[in-house]
Parts: C-alpha cells; sequence; structure tokens
C-alpha cells in the first residue's frame, strides 16, 4: 500500500509500450500479407463508376504513391511506426482523401459515451444481480426472476435491439428510431443537444445492457459460490454481523476482484463496439466505421481502428496493474 | 459468580435429511456447562463435535436442523430466538473461534476494522476514538501489539491470525466462548503460547469454554471436563482426570492411547529384515554446501549432507513453521534451486539433469504432502491417480497388470481396494487419502520419499496407522525416507535420525533417542516441552517461559552451537 515505487512504474509503463509496439507492428504486417491492393481496389471501384478509366497505369502509381506503397517495405515501417505516435494512420480508401484520424475522432466520443456507460451499468447490474442469485438472505423473488431474466443474454444483440425497436420506437414512439441525436438540434455543449443524445441514445444502451448483463451475473454467480464457502464469511456470521454488511464487505468486497480485471480488458474491447447495435440504431459510432470500413475493404480504418482498441486495452491494463494493490492488499507492487 | 450454568443442552439432537435418508448427526445429547469451566469436546471428524457448537450458535448449514430438545443459553432458550435476536445474541453473548484460523479474517480489511465492525454491530457504537480503545484493549489482552490492529490479514503469522480470532471472542465479553480446534494449524511452540493466551483471557472475562479438538494430549493440557463424542453420541463426560486416569469406555481408551509419547512403547512393529533397494558407489541424496536465501531472508543456512541409502533409513527434519524444514524438502523435490551449493541425486546435481535423466529422478523420488485433500484431481476418480503415474513412467505392462500393482499397492497401506478404488476423493476421508497418496508412491517403486507433515492433517487415531504405512516403506519394500515434522513424538518412534532445525540452522541432530529423548540444545527441549501429553501432573510450564527461552535464542544468548549426538551408518551431517 502506499506510494506505487518508481521502479515499478518504469517496468509498468516498458511492458505497456512493448505491448503497443507488438500489436501495432503484427496489425501493420496482417494487412501486408494480403494479396489485396489498396489501390487496386480504389481503381477497380472509380472503373465500376466511370465504366472506364483512362491511363489506369498512372492513376495507379499515383495513388501508390499517396499511400506511400512506392517505398521499400522497411521505410514503410519506420514512416507507419511515426505515423501511429501522432495518431495518423493515412487516407481512408473508402471516402479518400479524408484522414483515417479524423474519421474516428469523428465516431470515437459516440461510442465512447454509449459503451462505456452502458458497461458501467451492466457492470453494476450484473454482479450485484449475480450477488444476490447466491445470498442466502435474497428476496424469493430474485432467486427466481434473475435466472428468467439471464434469458435475454442468449437473445443475440440483432434481435433485442430489433425487438426493443419495434416496441418503444415503432408501435409506443416513446425513442426515435435511429441516429445519435435528432435532425432538427445542432450539435454542441447545450440542453437541447444533450437531452437529445440521451433520447436517442436510451435504446442502444438498454439492447446492450439486456444482452450482457448475464456475462457478469454468471461470473459473480461463481465467485460469490466460492466466497460464501470461505471462513471468513463464517467467523462474520458467527460475530452477529447484519446480512447486508456481510453481503456488502465481506462476500461481494471480496468476490468483485477478479471481474474488475475483466471489466479492464473489456473497456478495450468496447471500442470496436456493439457493432450490430449501432448498426441496427444506425449509430454513427466505431462498430458502424468498423463494419463500413470492413465492407469496404478499407484497410488503413481497420488499421486504425485496430490500434486503438489495442491501445484502450493495454491502458486500462495498465491501470489496473496500478491500482490493484489498493483494492486487494495482499497484491504488492513489485519492488515496495 | 453465579453457579447458574451457561449452557444447558437437553436431549438435543441434530439432523441432516439427505437424499439417501436421515442422517442423525447428533442423538439425544445432554450436557450443562458452569461458568468458568472449560469443556473439551473430543471424537474423530464426523463424532458431531463441531455441529453440536454450531447449533448452540444458531448457524447450522443447510439442510442441517434441529430435531429436537433444548438449548439454553443463560435463561435464553436459543430455539425460541427469532433472526434478529440470534443475531444480537451471537459474540455478546456466545463467540465462536472457527476452525481453520488461517482464513477466518477478511483479507480486503485492517484488523482493526474488523474487531470495530462487530462493536458496531452489537453496541451501535461508531466513536472512533471510542473503537481504537476497545481494539487496542482486545488486542493488547492476547499479547499483540496495537500496530498488528493496522495490518492485514495476509502480514500475519499463523499464530498471530489465531489471537486476533481469540480477540475478537472476548471483545463484548461473553457468557460462553467455543473455540473450534484453535490451534490445528499451528505448531507445538505456537500450540501451547495460543493455548495460554486462550485460557488467560477466558479466567479474566469468567467465561465457559468449549473446545473442541481430537488431541487428547492438547485437552489434558487444557480443560477441566471432558465430553467424548462419538458418531453423534456422548459415551463419556466427566472431569479430565476421571477420563484420563480411569477412562471407561472403550473409545476414550483407544483415543488416550493412539497419543504418540516420547519414550514408552512403539506403535511399530518392525520386520527385522529391511531389505535394501540398491546398491551403487554414489550417495541417494547429497547436499553439497547448499545454501538457500529468498531476498534477505536465509531459509537454509550452508549445509551438506550424504544419505547413502544402501540400508535404507528415516531421517527426520524437525522444527516449528519457517524453520526452514519444507525449504529442505523442496530442494531435495528439484522444486526449487539452491542459492549456492549442490543438490545431488545419486551423483547427480538434479538442476543439470538432461530430459530423460529428470524422468527417471521424478520417479526415483516421490512425495507425500501435508493437505491430502488438495492432492486428488476432484474430477477423476481415485484409481486414475494411481494409473496414471505407473502409466506414464513405463512400469505399466498391461491393463492387468496396472490393476494388480494398484491392489498390491492399497493391500500395503491397508486399504481394500475394491472398496476404494472406484470412488471419488470427496467421498474418502482425510485418512484414506492420504494412505492412497502412500500407496501411489509405493507403486512406483521409488528409491527416495520425502514425506512433508504426512499426518499433521488427519484424525490423531489414524497418525499411528499412516506412519505405520510409511514406516513400512523403509522397513518392507527398502525405501529410504526423509520425515519431515513438527511432531517429535512421531520423529522419535519412526526415525533412525533427526535434525533439529531453527531459523534454516541444524541445532542438535543425531540418533532419536539421544537428541529427542534426552535434548541437550534449548531449542530442542522448548519443543518437547512444548507437545501437549495426556498426563495430568505434567507441568506445561508458562508462555513467559517460552517467550524467555525464545529471547534466548534470537539473540544468541544460548544454543549458537549446533551438537551432534552421535552417527549413524549411512548417513553424515556437516555444517558451516
Amino acid at each position: 500500500m502506499g506510494r506505487i515505487p518508481r521502479s515499478y512504474l518504469i517496468n509498468r509503463l516498458i511492458t505497456l509500450l512493448l505491448t503497443i509496439w507488438i500489436a501495432a507492428t503484427l496489425i501493420w504486417i496482417i494487412p501486408r500479407l494480403s494479396p489485396v491492393d489498396p489501390a487496386d481496389i480504389m481503381l477497380g471501384r472509380m472503373a465500376a463508376g466511370a465504366g472506364s478509366v483512362a491511363n489506369a497505369d498512372e492513376m495507379l502509381a499515383q495513388l501508390r504513391a499517396s499511400f506511400g506503397l512506392d517505398q521499400p517495405l522497411i521505410v514503410q515501417y519506420f514512416k507507419y511506426l511515426g505515423n501511429i505516435l501522432t495518431f495518423d494512420f493515412g487516407l481512408s480508401t473508402a471516402s479518400f482523401p479524408t484522414e483515417v484520424s479524423s474519421l474516428i475522432m469523428r465516431a470515437l466520443p459516440w461510442t465512447l459515451g454509449l459503451m462505456i456507460l452502458s458497461l458501467i451499468i451492466t457492470f453494476v447490474i450484473g454482479n450485484l444481480l449475480g450477488a444476490l442469485m447466491v445470498w442466502e438472505h435474497s428476496p424469493k423473488l430474485a432467486k427466481v426472476a434473475i435466472p428468467a431474466a439471464m434469458v435475454f443474454t442468449s437473445i443475440p444483440p440483432i434481435l433485442s435491439g430489433l425487438l426493443l425497436m419495434w416496441i418503444f420506437a415503432a408501435k409506443l414512439q416513446w425513442f426515435p428510431l435511429t441516429g445519435a441525436y435528432g435532425l432538427t438540434v445542432e450539435p454542441g455543449w447545450t440542453w437541447d443537444f444533450v437531452q437529445s443524445v440521451i433520447w436517442h441514445g436510451t435504446l442502444p444502451a438498454v439492447s446492450i445492457v439486456i444482452v450482457t448483463f448475464g456475462f457478469w451475473a454468471l461470473g459473480m454467480r461463481g465467485l460469490m459460490i466460492t466466497v460464501q464457502g470461505e471462513d471468513y464469511v463464517t467467523l462474520a456470521k458467527a460475530k452477529g454481523l447484519k446480512n447486508r454488511y456481510i453481503l456488502y464487505r465481506y462476500m461481494i468486497r471480496n468476490a468483485i476482484l477478479p471481474q474488475i480485471t475483466a471489466f479492464a480488458l473489456k473497456i478495450g474491447l468496447l471500442i470496436a463496439g456493439q457493432v450490430l447495435v449501432e448498426r441496427i440504431f444506425a449509430y454513427n459510432g466505431m462498430g458502424k466505421l468498423l463494419y463500413d470500413a470492413i465492407l469496404d475493404q478499407d484497410f488503413p480504418v481497420i488499421q486504425g481502428i485496430s490500434y486503438v482498441i489495442i491501445l484502450m486495452t493495454a491502458l486500462s491494463v495498465f491501470l489496473v496493474d496500478l491500482i490493484y494493490p489498493f483494492i486487494d492488499p495482499r497484491i504488492k507492487h513489485e519492488g515496495s | 459468580m453465579t453457579d447458574k450454568p451457561v449452557l444447558t443442552l437437553k436431549d438435543l439432537s441434530i439432523e441432516f435429511p439427505t437424499p439417501k435418508g436421515v442422517v442423525e448427526a447428533v442423538k439425544a445429547l445432554d450436557l450443562t456447562i458452569n461458568p468458568g469451566v472449560r469443556v473439551g469436546f473430543i471424537g474423530e471428524s464426523g463424532s458431531g463435535k463441531t455441529t453440536t457448537a454450531l447449533a448452540v450458535m444458531r448457524m447450522l448449514a443447510n439442510p442441517g436442523r434441529i430435531a429436537g430438545g433444548e438449548i439454553m443459553l443463560g435463561d435464553t432458550d436459543m430455539r425460541a430466538l427469532d433472526e434478529e435476536g440470534i443475531r444480537k445474541a451471537r459474540l455478546s453473548r456466545v463467540a465462536y473461534i472457527p476452525q481453520g484460523a488461517m482464513n477466518s479474517l477478511n483479507p480486503v480489511m485492517r484488523i482493526e476494522d474488523q474487531l470495530w465492525d462487530a462493536i458496531t454491530a452489537h453496541e451501535g457504537t461508531t466513536d472512533p476514538a471510542e473503537l481504537k480503545r476497545r481494539s487496542d484493549e482486545a488486542l493488547s489482552s492476547v499479547g499483540l501489539p496495537d500496530h498488528v490492529g493496522r495490518l492485514y490479514p495476509h502480514e500475519l503469522s499463523g499464530g498471530m491470525k489465531q489471537r486476533v480470532c481469540i480477540a475478537l471472542g472476548v471483545i463484548l465479553t461473553p457468557e460462553l466462548i467455543i473455540a473450534d480446534e484453535p490451534t490445528s494449524a499451528l505448531d507445538v511452540v505456537t500450540q501451547r503460547q495460543v493455548m495460554h493466551t486462550l485460557q488467560e483471557v477466558q479466567k479474566k472475562i469468567g467465561s465457559g469454554l468449549i473446545l473442541i479438538g481430537h488431541d487428547m494430549g492438547l485437552m489434558a493440557q487444557s480443560v477441566d471436563e471432558l465430553a467424548v463424542l462419538k458418531n453423534g453420541v456422548l459415551v463419556e463426560h466427566g472431569t479430565v482426570k476421571q477420563i484420563i486416569e480411569a477412562p471407561k469406555h472403550p473409545y476414550t481408551q483407544d483415543l488416550i492411547s493412539s497419543v504418540p509419547l516420547v519414550g514408552g512403547d512403539s506403535f511399530l512393529d518392525p520386520s527385522g529384515k529391511t531389505p535394501s533397494n540398491r546398491a551403487g558407489a554414489e550417495p541417494l541424496m547429497e547436499f553439497r554446501d547448499v545454501t538457500k536465501r529468498y531476498g534477505q531472508v536465509t531459509a537454509v543456512h550452508p549445509m551438506s549432507f550424504q544419505l547413502d541409502g544402501e540400508v535404507p533409513k528415516i531421517i527426520s527434519i524437525v522444527g516449528q513453521s519457517g524453520s526452514g524444514k519444507s525449504t529442505m524438502g523442496s530442494l531435495m523435490l528439484g522444486f526449487n534451486p539452491p542459492t549456492e551449493g549442490q543438490v545431488l541425486f545419486e551423483g547427480q546435481d538434479i538442476s543439470k539433469m538432461s530430459a530423460a535423466q529428470s524422468l527417471e529422478f521424478r520417479k526415483n523420488v516421490q512425495a507425500v504432502f501435508q493437505d491430502p485433500y488438495g492432492c486428488f484431481n476432484p474430477f477423476y476418480r481415485v484409481d486414475h491417480a494411481l494409473k496414471f503415474p505407473f502409466k506414464q513412467f513405463g512400469l505399466a505392462k498391461s491393463e492387468a497388470h496396472t490393476q494388480q500393482a494398484m491392489e498390491e499397492a492399497c493391500d500395503a497401506v491397508g486399504l481394500d481396494p475394491s472398496l476404494i478404488l472406484r470412488r471419488y476423493p470427496h467421498q474418502l476421508s482425510g485418512g484414506q487419502r492420504q494412505r492412497l497418496i502412500v500407496a501411489r508412491a509405493l507403486m512406483l517403486s521409488p528409491k527416495l520419499l520425502i514425506a512433508d507433515e504426512p499426518v499433521s492433517m488427519v484424525d490423531a487415531s489414524l497418525r499411528a496407522t499412516i506412519l505405520k504405512n510409511i514406516y513400512d516403506l523403509k522397513d518392507r519394500y527398502g525405501i529410504s525416507i526423509l520425515y519431515i515434522t513438527h511432531d517429535l513424538a512421531t520423529a522419535y518412534h519412526v526415525s533412525d535420525y533427526v535434525m533439529v532445525l531453527y531459523h534454516g540452522r541444524v541445532v542438535e541432530a543425531g540418533p532419536p533417542k539421544e537428541v529427542i529423548g534426552d535434548p541437550h540444545h534449548p531449542y530442542t527441549r522448548l519443543l518437547i516441552d512444548s507437545i501437549p501429553w495426556p498426563d495430568l501432573n505434567r507441568d506445561w510450564g508458562t508462555p513467559e517461559e517460552a517467550d524467555r527461552a525464545i529471547h534466548m535464542l534470537d539473540t544468541g544468548q544460548v544454543g549458537t552451537e549446533s551438537i551432534f549426538r552421535g552417527d549413524v551408518p549411512g548417513f553424515s551431517l556437516k555444517v558451516a
């Protein structure tokens, strides 16, 4: 406990940078192993649009030059490494010549907002329900209702999303069908805009929560069963502590620890978003961007998104490594 | 002090309904406990002692239920209380010190928080200064300094954790304390200190005490009355003097005679024709100037020994927790490389073996560990644990051969193969599992067996049997054994040579008759004095004496020299 020793911090930082470097190298190599040439694809697309392309060879060379593909591989690699440090992933092939980074920056806040909010809600609800499934003093209703509610977890998000849309947007018209905010409001920090965002975000968020809370609930249930049999829980009862206090301070407090690690791993992945949820609700986040990029074989965008996912995962694991000793006193920062 | 009993059990019956029918765990139990009196509940696992205690706490695990009878705590009918009433009675009127104090404290809360939440739950006090005063007082009553309150459980030793549990037990001055095998996980020296602490605080608050256990020696040194339970029936109850001097029930007699004593008759019966398993120029196991350090701590100080193994021997390594004895075991098994020096098996440095040599080494050196529960994969039937290594090491000629080998090994340890082999680990008792582990080792016909506290987790009544099984490995199968233990009485009986370890140094070594029968080193004496014996006239000493002895040893005022008490052929030991 106490402060984080410098040697540990440096050690973890080196690991963090190494992880990012190795992953970044992999996502650079993999597309280059593919026989697909982005310049070819673009030219193909132009040809399909215009019927034919004049001086195709010249165009091809020009396009290759604008992607830097005419340079030796090693130069391309080091340029790439330099570029990703400044989040420069080059130009999108599908929406040429928009920069990948600006596409990502446009989509990222929507996904971060929606996903982080729904992840936190899911984490809290899922773990609480998982704990209640095991706790001996849970209301009888909870023991029946929670396992029943888990049925939702087995519904594919695409289906539950459509169901929610049909009931609450199409039939009841409580929420809008699609989009991230209304067409009539101007984006900005105005109450109208925020209201519109919340209103538009509710259905996608609920859809994510109901299909993913089961993951946390089932994990928590298993952990709670183990903790329930621990001697310290027996002693807590023998101490005559109140049931609720035992539940929070002795049982959940211990059972939640591995879930926090899982939470950190999820943060990275959720950047990719619930691809299908965003797609159904036409929510302009990272999931939709990724989905479109895959359809269009837009490698620079796929690469950029992969990089952001890696960065977020590595960063959140790094943060958990730093805070874990504060939430579990048995874990020490090495070197302290 | 009134003479009104603190606890009256009348015709108490406890049942566990199972799919196969109702199991009567406790049958028509009658017992009264008066204030200030210490009562021992003794019996083997499954005799109903813990079940009775939990029924008093109203903490029976599902599906257990009280089928009939009365539980009166003073004037309070515990069976008539509602849930809130039961909660309030716990700790403030009847405190429970659970078995396995190693894990009884919440790992993520500071010690003092765990004392405070108890006070707050019963008295509603939340004033930090008052809570701090009360927790410091409770900790100092069990001999722990104030700063312990700021620590987390993992920062305490086993003995300290057990003291914290005792501090917790007396913090609200209950009428009755129930201590469920409070010292079963501790070594003898710590056990004696913790038992003294428990007795002291119990006397101070004048409460009744129920001490649950299976060690007749410990009972003789700790309680006033004894209640002997067998299969849920109270078979004998009386003062400890009556019961130890003139036990009436045969089961009680068994319990008393099962305690191994230093001196006296051995429970072993040597065959007199010990075979030799090997002939070779190289010693079987050798330490060459071995040192083991973990960071700043030296677990094993420079030491050399040679066990030539031509005639099988049992070498005992004895000492308390932290003495370095288990480290020596893991060095010999090659789980852990020495910091300096070499560990050699038949002349081969075990850290430099080729893959083939390493496999041969694994077959030749087998181990029996302390915890017979953790050694089986719960997923497989137990015969898998026996079969798998046998086939893995290429010993099996055919299925029939494997089956025959398993049956022979089971017979050798006194288990009926037809009853045991097709079962799952959870269907067997701790004693049965430990004997299977011995059988498993035997099947591989090893040259050396490392037995690390093989009997400390099994019932006292079974210890002799399992030790006999292990002794037979030497006596009938020619296997040399390193027996690692804190129990000097058993080491006295089974071994040919004893090394006493203290903080990683050999302090005394030689044949058991000399070292244990007539100890010269103050540390060996301390260990022997700490053993509880079923002898009421014996003075178990005071904790001050023990503390003083340890202090003198630690400050180097006494016992800085290793004492060698004679040699046995085939084994030599040298310390730097």
